[in-house]
């Protein structure tokens, strides 16, 4: 037997005009839902943050405080190297500049005499 | 809303909820574009009723905007989490109407012409359809619309209800065979003596 159930008909029939059922959303919804999204958005930290000046943003640049004493540290290195060469530097420099630098930063003549101040 | 100038055109849905989450406000319009006509939809075959299903459409979309800033990217759809969603808000109301005074008593139309009168006729038979569905047990009430309202294959119906396929077709069998019993002691009533389907 495939008799079809006339309750069955019924029912699909009905289902299928539930299914034909495809309302578009009302402006009156859309806005709630937005209103609703709008509402419920996490929000940023309300905390401001402090903006970094501009001696830190500098520091940022370099790599910070470490970069600033290994810095350092190279220009006493470099001056020193400058004021008082190693023998082997020497040796460096006058190879390549074909005779002895040497730059007297005190010049004696004029120095002051400690004394002179003593004798008024 | 034009489509061609959709700046998330071809994201994925879960991507714009988190573009909402992180404060997109763009996100959440071009999201609700893209869902609720769906779930409007999906409430509006389940209650029958116009109103309810907005309420409804709207709590629905209310509970995806408070989850986003927890969504899970790549864990669920967030169509078969809207599914699931909606389906639990209809039948929490479909279980509230059970015990209320019946809504599908409907009045003699203000205009008796034709169009008027079939209007008012097809209002009826959605919401005893509506009434129906309330009477089943809500599992069944779920399965039922989800494969009969939506045209939803059993494997997603098993994914959106968290249950077997198998399971799924039992209660879309079960469900279905009691809505047909339902509605048959109201043929006379919804006009199917003289109105028989083709």
């Amino acid at each position: 037997m495939t008799m079809t159930n006339p309750n069955d008909d019924m029912l699909d029939d009905l289902l299928a005009q539930a299914r034909g059922a495809s309302p578009l959303p009302s402006d009156a919804l859309m806005a709630r839902v937005i209103a609703d999204a709008d509402a419920a958005q996490p929000r940023a930290s309300a905390m401001p943050v402090a903006r970094p000046g501009v001696i830190a943003r500098m520091l940022d640049t370099i790599g910070g405080w470490p970069a600033v004493s290994g810095l350092a540290m190279a220009t006493v290195a470099g001056i020193w190297v400058g004021v008082a060469p190693p023998a082997s530097v020497q040796d460096v420099t006058a190879a390549m500049i074909g005779d002895e630098v040497s730059i007297n930063l005190f010049a004696t003549d004029l120095m002051i005499d400690a004394g002179a101040f003593g004798d008024g | 809303m034009n489509a061609s100038q959709d700046p998330f055109a071809g994201a994925e849905d879960a991507a714009l909820l988190v573009a909402y989450a992180n404060g997109d406000g763009q996100a959440a319009r071009y999201l609700m574009a893209r869902l609720l006509p769906r779930v409007l939809a999906q409430a509006t075959r389940m209650l029958g009723n116009g109103s309810e299903a907005e309420d409804v459409a709207q709590d629905a979309m209310m509970r995806l905007w408070k989850i986003a800033p927890d969504w899970r990217q790549g864990e669920a759809q967030v169509s078969t989490w809207l599914y699931r969603v909606v389906a639990n808000l209809c039948t929490d109301r479909l279980r509230k109407r059970r015990g209320a005074v019946p809504l599908d008593q409907v009045a003699e139309p203000p205009d008796p012409s034709p169009s008027a009168v079939a209007q008012m006729q097809t209002q009826a038979r959605m919401m005893a359809l509506s009434d129906a569905l309330a009477q089943l047990p809500e599992r069944q009430a779920q399965a039922v619309s989800l494969r009969h309202l939506e045209g939803l294959a059993n494997p997603e119906i098993a994914q959106i209800m968290d249950i077997s396929v198998r399971s799924v077709e039992s209660l879309t069998a079960r469900g279905k065979r009691a809505l047909a019993d339902i509605m048959a002691g109201r043929k006379a009533e919804l006009g199917y003596d003289d109105d028989e389907p083709e």
